[in-house]
């Protein structure tokens, strides 16, 4: 991607789109009517999520090549989602309790959405703990691998859990059958953001693989330095 | 007035990600510098890999 497009011009594709929908956020979609200001964080929660939960899979699929093919970039892959979900994850679970504190009353309650999303934070750190305290790079990858393998689980019934039990988290509005949906201004609103969170999140991803590279590319220069007393 | 709650969702947000964007930008210049010290070292080391024997 970094050949089809240059970071700079995906910054600036990601700067404008936010823009548009900051503009959207609050000057184009209408004010809801029972929550009034506050419900304008939907449009920068749910996002998030749906960002979360992309990178996780992101994660697992990187994983799964990684531990069938061994290709080294699979890994960095997985691993730079893992760092970049963990950062999206956590505007999900601080923007989350912001929206329920004047809604509900309440900054948390542990239902079945909110801990299944709560579970897939724990998972990111997990993962990423994981890859900094396991010494060997390789078992380190190995063992992360599996963990993103395992913890996939968690994504599918995380956005399930709104279809399956009744939730303090409110009813799906996008794709939630019968009787659900936003009014086409917020729905369209709601869909820019969804864009401009995913256009952020892979310019986010494709630094934090350059720098994955850069840094595997130093190491190898490093063995290679190291090598070479003892091959002279 | 803006609600206070919305004003610190969307601050909450821009300060993650700065400070993310902040960090990526650190270790990559951590990184370089570390990749110019090498390359020092190796400059360092060539007259004398030249050397006749």
């Amino acid at each position: 991607m970094g050949k089809i497009l240059s970071p700079t011009v995906h910054l600036f594709v990601t700067l404008a789109w936010m823009i548009v929908a900051y503009w959207m956020i609050f000057l184009y979609a209408p004010q809801e009517l029972t929550m009034g200001e506050v419900q304008r964080i939907f449009y920068i929660h749910a996002p998030s999520g749906w960002v979360a939960g992309t990178a996780y899979c992101i994660v697992f699929l990187g994983s799964v090549v990684y531990l069938w093919k061994r290709p080294p970039l699979a890994d960095d892959l997985a691993h730079a989602a893992a760092e970049v979900g963990f950062i999206f994850c956590s505007c999900l679970l601080v923007t989350g309790p912001l929206w329920a504190k004047p809604v509900w009353g309440i900054w948390w309650t542990w239902d079945a959405r909110l801990t299944l999303s709560f579970v897939l934070w724990l998972l990111f750190v997990s993962y990423l703990m994981l890859r900094s305290y396991v010494s060997s790079p390789g078992r380190a990858a190995t063992l992360a691998a599996v963990v993103g393998i395992i913890g996939f689980v968690d994504v599918p019934i995380d956005y399930m859990a709104i279809r399956w039990w009744r939730t303090q988290h409110p009813q799906p509005v996008i794709a939630g059958g019968e009787g659900s949906g936003l009014d086409p201004r917020m729905f369209l609103t709601f869909i820019v953001c969804v864009g401009a969170f995913h256009c952020l999140f892979s310019y986010l991803l494709m630094q934090r693989l350059r720098l994955a590279r850069a840094r595997r590319e130093l190491s190898a220069i490093r063995r290679a330095l190291a090598i070479r007393p003892s091959e002279d | 007035m803006v609600n206070k709650y919305l004003l610190l969702a969307f601050s909450a947000l821009w300060v993650i990600f700065f400070l993310y964007a902040w960090s990526l930008s650190w270790r990559q210049a951590h990184l370089g510098k570390e990749l110019e010290e090498l390359k020092n070292k190796v400059g360092r080391g060539r007259p004398s890999d030249s050397r006749p024997s």
